[in-house]
């Protein structure tokens, strides 16, 4: 069990993934672990812990040289952080406090809590060191093209109220949860950015990473079949100046942050076996249900997974094996606004080329690829977060807060996808790398806009 | 509730709502878009040349019967040039394939296109139903899979045809897509969303029906009223295909794009350099001349296997070795006629309209 999670942990802990590594663990940043009190991150935790924080001599051997764990630390400063989601849920218990309990037990660690919607809390992500967002981005979902416009800074609603309107807007369950994943990925993403990480660690076992690769090919998600695995992720609507007085202080890597699972060859009964054995206190994690929604695609395939299991034992091992062979085909057109995972080139004229949705279209000839259209957001954003956004069940879902709380109507986007439409009315450059200016962008969506 | 107006032509009533799309529309707009999409699929893959002949793979089920009366209507429509014929394999199932070939019949004088029969007792001198006795119900979806692609290529080349459209649909693909990965059968995951396929030798196979949900096309042949036959196979179906099918019915059932979406996932990656440097290269098979990724197919070790009273020996290691094991098969084997386009034999009818 140990030598799986080494094995699948430093031969990436190093910049160059091929060099010498079992005398020189150097990581170019410190290290950040998300932790949601389930099963997976408190086992990840717990070997973190005994190898490269406080180092349990009944593990870690008297091998290795000079800069073997047991004589430095590996990462200097590690950060646990959690994502607490109970905002997003009509009734659910807030258990920062517990959680911050458990990981206060080992030593040498910060705590980070963060709340989910901090991901629309401009405060925040200004604090966090992201670039400003000058204006905010609102979308119409029930449009498939997402039509946007830019409101000034006077009409910025607030984060609860923002989040709440985003999910509530969202129209399947299998969004809702999806959304409430993404979003917790991307913070922790920026959350081990801005604590100067190199490495963000998940607690994904075997079983879980096939459920999430099965989860996001049923979703569209194919392109992206590497990232469910590892990615190396670059934080680029960050204010260059945090950047540079970091840099100065020698403390700046430059370089992303590499999000590895290390538990992913070892499967949900091990992790259970070592947390029993180790007697380590597993929270769990708050189911997510909302009252009167169906089932979503995760859960159908957690059930589905579990199920086969029982039959075809093998099933895990090889849905993470057979994905591991799999390549992204084709380009990419940039990083997508809402997820920060490649969009592949040429979603929208696929998805119009495959179902006739308007009589626009001659029937006899090709469909012709169309320019970006610059008052759509659907060709900024990657298939899965279209389909998230756009695709709707076979019936409406039931509302999911009081209709005061959030309205469903233009939505508001998280803070990066804001401040990254700001880079690119601002004179940044945007994913198609043309430079929009903003009164060029009013003039583009000025019927969307709401009367200042 | 007041009664919607189509969201496409927004005159008339809808009367549906589309799988697809979510889209509420009426019969003739579904009808438009149904048959234009597949005529896209068609076209974006340049699928066909003038003067082609093409082979449809009909078993008289919902699927060929809609693709051959679509494929009618496009030729005709969009002036395709196309020589159609319909192509059916008569597994030799009692009160199962006979009943479904009825249909096809009746489907070759309605839509005026040539029929051809091909069994597999005349191909291989074995029936489903005695192959069946022999293996039982466990894993005679292998011999059956097996041996019906090698029928429909057979039957292909007596019609001397350039081309096989099978009925395959978005959720038959979006299936494929998910049994390859969780069986982790990573060279047919590789080529499963291919629209087109053709091996070396042999006869290019397409899927016109790749995008087309399969609820959509029984909505299609309900308003068409079109004449299908409907039953499940009286054999037991494969057991880790039926839980794909049960999943991916969930799937769809939270949410109808989840189909779409799987293909499109699984057009969106490929096989690693890596993986393709270590996969067989195609031969053809040394008894039969049908490709192969083996010195013999697949096909002819199965046959080898039922004809020596070894059925399994080609489904489990051990059964192999213990063929193997007995040395080299008798010379009065009775093996399958050696493939060529163009081929004739064996014996055949082709009806004409």
């Amino acid at each position: 069990m140990t030598w799986k999670f080494r094995r699948s942990l430093e031969p990436h802990i190093n910049a160059k993934p091929d060099g010498p590594r079992r005398t020189a663990l150097k990581p170019t940043g410190n290290l950040t672990i998300g932790f949601s009190g389930g099963l997976g991150s408190t086992v990840l935790l717990d070997l973190v812990n005994r190898y490269y924080v406080s180092p349990d001599k009944s593990l870690v051997t008297a091998e290795g040289g000079r800069d073997h764990p047991r004589n430095e630390r590996v990462w200097k400063k590690v950060t646990v952080c959690y994502v607490e989601v109970c905002d997003a849920f009509p009734e659910m218990k807030d258990r920062t406090d517990e959680i911050r309990e458990i990981v206060q037990k080992c030593e040498g660690v910060d705590f980070l809590p963060i709340h989910i919607q901090d991901a629309f809390d401009r405060a925040w992500w200004e604090k966090m060191g992201g670039k400003p967002v000058l204006s905010q981005v609102k979308i119409d979902m029930a449009n498939e093209n997402i039509p946007f416009s830019m409101l000034s800074d006077e009409s910025l609603s607030s984060s609860l109220s923002a989040l709440r309107t985003y999910i509530a807007s969202l129209p399947t369950p299998t969004a809702l949860s999806n959304a409430l994943r993404s979003l917790t990925r991307v913070l922790l993403q920026y959350a081990a950015h801005f604590t100067d990480s190199s490495h963000l660690l998940l607690g994904a076992s075997l079983t879980s990473l096939a459920v999430s690769l099965i989860s996001s090919i049923s979703q569209g998600g194919g392109f992206h079949v590497r990232e469910e695995a590892q990615e190396e992720w670059f934080a680029d609507v960050v204010q260059e100046h945090a950047e540079d007085s970091r840099h100065k202080k020698g403390k700046w890597r430059g370089g992303g942050v590499r999000v590895i699972r290390p538990l992913r060859d070892v499967g949900m009964k091990e992790c259970a076996a070592w947390a029993w054995w180790m007697q380590l206190r597993v929270v769990g994690r708050e189911k997510w249900r909302w009252p009167g929604a169906k089932v979503g695609i995760g859960k159908l395939t957690k059930d589905f997974i579990a199920g086969l299991e029982k039959d075809y034992p093998s099933t895990v091992s090889t849905i993470v094996r057979t994905c591991g062979k799999l390549a992204p085909k084709g380009g990419t057109v940039g990083k997508c606004l809402i997820c920060e995972r490649p969009v592949p080139e040429g979603v929208q004229e696929w998805k119009a080329r495959i179902s006739i949705r308007s009589h626009e279209t001659p029937s006899d000839a090709p469909v012709p690829l169309t320019s970006p259209d610059l008052t759509s957001l659907a060709p900024f954003i990657c298939y899965v977060c279209h389909t998230t956004l756009t695709s709707k069940g076979t019936r409406a879902a039931p509302p999911l807060f009081p209709p005061e709380v959030g309205t469903p109507g233009m939505v508001s986007l998280p803070s990066w996808s804001n401040a990254r439409m700001s880079v690119s009315t601002d004179g940044g450059e945007s994913n198609t790398g043309r430079r929009i200016r903003e009164p060029e962008m009013r003039e583009i969506v000025k019927e969307y806009l709401l009367d200042d | 509730m007041p009664p919607r107006n189509c969201a496409l032509c927004n005159t008339a009533r809808a009367i549906l709502k589309r799988p697809k799309t979510g889209q509420q529309i009426c019969k003739e707009c579904f009808f438009y878009v149904f048959e234009t999409e597949v005529h896209n699929t068609i076209t974006e893959a340049r699928l066909f040349n003038p003067g082609d002949k093409v082979a449809i793979g009909a078993s008289g089920g919902k699927d060929s019967t809609v693709l051959a009366y679509v494929m009618k209507a496009l030729n005709d429509r969009y002036q395709y040039g196309l020589e159609l014929f319909l192509l059916s394999i008569d597994e030799g199932i009692t009160g199962y394939r006979d009943d479904s070939l009825e249909t096809v019949k009746r489907n070759q004088q309605q839509y005026d296109i040539p029929l051809k029969i091909l069994s597999y007792d005349e191909l291989y001198g074995w029936t489903m139903d005695a192959i069946v006795s022999q293996v039982g119900k466990k894993n005679n979806c292998t011999f059956c899979g097996v041996f019906r692609r090698q029928a429909l290529d057979r039957g292909a080349a007596m019609l001397n045809v350039d081309h096989i459209v099978t009925g395959h649909n978005a959720d038959d693909i979006a299936e494929t897509v998910l049994m390859n990965i969780m069986r982790g059968d990573i060279a047919r995951l590789g080529r499963c969303t291919s629209i087109c396929t053709q091996g070396e030798d042999t006869i290019k196979r397409s899927k016109p029906f790749k995008y087309a949900y399969e609820k959509e096309i029984v909505m299609y042949a309900y308003f068409k009223k079109l004449d299908y036959f409907s039953t499940e196979c009286i054999y037991s179906p494969d057991a880790y295909r039926g839980h794909a099918r049960v999943f991916l019915k969930d799937l769809e059932a939270a949410r109808p794009s989840a189909i779409i979406d799987i293909i499109h996932s699984g057009e969106a990656f490929e096989i690693t350099d890596e993986v393709k440097a270590t996969q067989k290269v195609q031969q053809t098979c040394k008894r039969c001349g049908y490709m192969s990724s083996n010195e013999l197919c697949k096909a002819c070790t199965l046959l080898e296997g039922l004809e020596r009273g070894m059925a399994t020996s080609a489904i489990t290691d051990r059964a192999r070795k213990r063929l193997d094991a007995e040395g080299p098969g008798p010379d009065n084997l009775r093996t399958i006629p050696y493939f060529q386009r163009g081929n004739t034999a064996p014996s055949s009818q082709v009806a004409n309209g």
